[in-house]
């Protein structure tokens, strides 16, 4: 489940860590983003980079 | 390498009021985070914020704060007490980023005039933070009739400052690191 959650670093192309999810409900006008039923918006990750500290966000598939 | 990175600390003066005293105590806490060996700080003043008052929210940026907050590992907010609570300008500053605040450490400086340093202000702002996603300590600073704490020229008055000042970056930093540390290593899937 999680080696498709990967991300690897824009800046330094280490792998990046997945720390946080957190639900975007301001979706009226994401109408392009996978909206989740259960929890009632849409589900956006962060990963941060354990070489560069770099942070990246990405909506969850 | 990741421990050899300094770690970012800004300090956020949260009002733009004119005569504000607040200024006085975010110098001086700006000083003394830069004294901190292994931090790098800037003091970021909300006056000098370039955000439209016709628009709020996340889609509204000022790049300036938008890259301080993102690259910082901790903020302190000085923040005064107006009408038990906090100033309009600073929540509409903080809310013009979200994603930049996730799993990052938070201190909060009170300022009032009166004899509680900012302590309800501090308390209406801790729901704020924590919706942020930003972590609070359980130290902070209460600049109490700050008009006695600093000099007219903004020199510090009461010394006991200094020590109250140690101790919350001592513990605002301990949290820095342990959150910069899970943010990089620890997995939410784990």
């Amino acid at each position: 489940m999680t080696d498709g959650r990967k991300m690897n670093c824009e800046d330094c192309g280490a792998e990046m860590n997945l720390h946080a999810e957190k639900v975007d409900y301001g979706t009226d006008t994401r109408t392009g983003d996978p909206f989740d039923e259960d929890l009632g918006g849409v589900v956006e990750e962060f990963h941060t980079c354990p070489d560069c500290g770099t942070t990246k966000t990405r909506t969850a598939p | 390498m990741a421990a050899s990175r300094p770690l970012f600390i800004p300090v956020i003066l949260g009002t733009v009021r004119q005569g504000r005293l607040s200024e006085h105590a975010a110098r001086f806490v700006h000083q003394e985070v830069a004294k901190r060996p292994g931090v790098e700080t800037e003091l970021i003043d909300i006056r000098e914020l370039d955000l439209p008052a016709n628009d709020e929210g996340n889609p509204v940026k000022d790049p300036r704060l938008t890259a301080s907050v993102a690259r910082a590992d901790a903020l302190v907010i000085v923040v005064p007490e107006y009408n038990h609570g906090y100033p309009g300008s600073l929540k509409h500053a903080l809310d013009s980023n979200l994603k930049e605040y996730i799993h990052k450490a938070v201190g909060i400086c009170g300022v009032s005039a009166g004899p509680f340093g900012g302590s309800r202000v501090i308390e209406n702002l801790l729901p704020v933070m924590r919706e942020l996603g930003l972590v609070t300590i359980f130290w902070d600073v209460n600049f109490s009739s700050v008009h006695n704490a600093f000099d007219p020229a903004g020199g510090l008055a009461d010394q006991s400052y200094v020590r109250r000042v140690d101790k919350f970056l001592k513990e605002l930093i301990w949290m820095a690191k342990v959150l910069r540390h899970g943010r990089e290593n620890v997995s939410l899937e784990d």
